[in-house]
């Protein structure tokens, strides 16, 4: 009986047995896993060829700075229609820089702010502070970042336009780049709010879920509540709250709309020359320059361009998700999840 | 007398070499209710009072958990608190640091009083390093060997001592918790891929290295094996003519084992204390005797 099982289960399919049940949902969640890679891996390659001319053209140039990369986009939009002449050149590296330097700053300030909510909310907040604080924490992580786009072109970028920048330094420098309120300051204020509400929460679930064993074996040895929780509990949350970095790292890496509304629109890389003042200087990350071109895809050489900038960001997603892998390697050893 | 008074303490330094009071192999020593298998059953003459519970109450909203406890903490002998599940023995342990803090809904009445001084006048962080607990499961935290045992140490310092200074009292407290043999090749080996005997021997070296001068167990081997419970009852009776070392126990052999003096809790009342021998041989309360005769349990 049961060789006569096993037998049916060795007979090759081929032989025209029928499939089980079990075993049709085996093959379909198989097929259906297996189409999601071959779709992942079949929008890389479209859009890795898509980009190609412009990477081939310029090189590993593309990558450095050198001229203007406003006039540069704009040479590309108006190619020549023969495409023996389409234009490709651009060096990317202020909006690469821009791009960079918004996200980077975002989350930096965005870390230790929602870290410290979340301790707040997870073990130091009267029950009926924490009870309100969760939902509010959630609505604010669901809030379109649109709002938040709107909220900064209308109400802050006029206000630092009165009140940061000064009129000498606007003076200075409009020969080469306009100021208007605008910039590196609005964008990373904008995307540290709407990032740091995701981090409190991923933080928030990452603190609870550190074993309550550790914190009391931690007190017992007469350690107070804040150095045990720094020591044992955001130690061994370490992992989470790495991810949650990535996450939000990669929603600021991706937002397009609100940086396109708040970040000046001019691709300009903010001279840290320039002090203080650098932060009222625009910028153009990637995402918000591929919004803003948009219209222009019907021209060849520059729908290609903007795919360019796709595949970079593309890349720089996968170079994230090893980050966050590779950040919960060390507490692995020790046994953690 | 005076609860105000502080008694005389005696303290005695870690560093110095342990009394060891090794149990002399007689054959009486299995079977339940057998005779105690050790030398050294009447308690120590020296015992001194570190700690005094009088009329402690603890509830959790409104239900209580220990109902008017008094009870004395010598040290120079082990108490074992036994008493079937749910009776209250590890709310009042937890109480004797004040861990019962941590759960908010607890609250406590009474007084309980570290050598005269009463606890809630103590520091809660300085008495949690002079009264250190180990519990029932092992608990070490995910990080080598060594930085669990230097853990208190460097918390416990104003200024961050540095890994070379530490290596002396790490090695003394793995020592002490009999467990430095086994780990001495590799003290950066992380604790938790430690065997479940070695990882509550780590938690007591862990509590040890502070140098405390109470010591509570919460069942340390309910989760073990024999033979690490073994060691682990050795090294109690090593520890307590310098540290006061309350056990809470549910398995009688070993509160036999292991006790000078038992205490029997029965649904938040202290029923009975004494002597181990008083309690396993002659118990005076009815409801001792059927516990401990293994009516209930």
């Amino acid at each position: 009986m049961r060789n006569a099982a096993l037998a049916a289960k060795l007979r090759p399919r081929a032989a025209g047995r029928r499939l089980t049940r079990p075993e049709r949902a085996e093959l379909w969640l198989g097929a259906l896993a297996v189409g999601l890679l071959a779709l992942i891996a079949g929008m890389l390659v479209f859009v890795f060829r898509q980009a190609w001319p412009s990477f081939a053209h310029n090189g590993l140039s593309w990558f450095l700075p050198g001229g203007n990369a406003n006039t540069q986009l704009a040479d590309v939009y108006h190619s020549p229609a023969d495409p023996a002449h389409y234009v490709y050149t651009l060096r990317a590296w202020p909006i690469l820089y821009g791009t960079l330097l918004s996200t980077g700053l975002a989350v930096l300030f965005a870390l230790p702010f929602s870290l410290l909510c979340a301790l707040f909310m997870v073990e130091f907040a009267p029950p009926g502070i924490a009870r309100l604080m969760t939902p509010t924490v959630r609505f604010l992580a669901a809030v379109p970042s649109v709002v938040y786009g709107l909220i900064g072109i209308l109400v802050l970028a006029p206000w630092i336009n009165d009140h940061l920048v000064s009129a000498s330094f606007k003076l200075d420098v409009k020969p080469i780049v306009p100021i208007g309120g605008g910039g590196l300051l609005l964008a990373t204020l904008i995307l540290t709010v709407m990032i740091v509400p995701i981090m409190i929460a991923i933080n928030a679930d990452a603190l609870r879920s550190v074993p309550r064993s550790w914190l009391e074996g931690s007190a017992a040895l007469g350690v107070n509540r804040w150095r045990t929780w720094w020591k044992i509990g955001v130690r061994t949350a370490r992992p989470a709250i790495a991810a949650g970095v990535v996450l939000a790292t990669a929603r600021a890496l991706g937002e397009a709309i609100m940086l396109a509304m708040v970040s000046g629109s001019f691709i300009f890389a903010p001279n840290p020359l320039d002090g203080l003042n650098m932060l009222l200087e625009p910028i153009q990350p990637l995402a918000a320059t591929i919004v803003v071109g948009a219209e222009g895809l019907s021209v060849k050489p520059y729908g290609q361009t903007l795919y360019a900038f796709a595949a970079v960001l593309l890349v720089s997603s996968m170079f994230l998700s090893i980050a966050g892998w590779a950040a919960r390697q060390p507490m692995r050893r020790h046994g953690v999840r | 007398m005076d609860p105000l008074m502080p008694p005389p303490v005696r303290r005695i330094s870690l560093d110095a070499p342990p009394t060891v009071v090794e149990p002399p192999a007689n054959g009486n020593g299995a079977g339940a209710g057998a005779g105690r298998a050790r030398a050294g059953a009447e308690p120590s003459p020296h015992a001194v009072e570190r700690m005094r519970c009088e009329g402690v109450t603890i509830a959790y909203g409104p239900k209580i958990a220990v109902n008017r406890v008094d009870l004395s903490i010598r040290q120079g002998e082990v108490l074992a608190l036994i008493g079937p599940s749910g009776c209250g023995k590890t709310t009042l342990l937890r109480s004797l640091n004040r861990l019962t803090e941590l759960t908010p809904s607890a609250a406590r009445g009474g007084r309980i009083a570290l050598d005269g001084e009463d606890l809630d006048a103590i520091e809660v962080t300085e008495l949690r390093t002079r009264v250190s607990m180990v519990f029932q499961q092992p608990n070490p935290f995910p990080m080598s060997v060594f930085d669990n045992v230097a853990y208190a140490l460097r918390e416990g310092a104003s200024r961050r001592p540095r890994k070379p200074a530490l290596a002396e009292p790490v090695e003394r407290a793995l020592r002490r918790a009999g467990l430095w043999d086994e780990v001495k090749d590799n003290l950066e080996h992380p604790a938790l891929r430690l065997s479940g005997g070695q990882q509550q021997r780590l938690c007591i070296a862990r509590s040890l290295a502070a140098q405390p001068e109470v010591l509570l167990m919460d069942e340390p081997c309910s989760a073990l094996d024999p033979v690490s419970t073994t060691t682990i009852e050795r090294l109690i009776l090593e520890l307590r003519e310098q540290i006061a070392v309350v056990i809470v126990t549910h398995n009688l052999q070993q509160a036999q084992r292991v006790a000078d003096r038992v205490a029997f809790m029965y649904l938040g009342e202290l029923v009975e204390q004494g002597t181990s021998d008083e309690i396993f041989r002659a118990p005076r309360a009815p409801r001792t005797r059927d516990y401990v005769g293994g009516a209930f349990g």
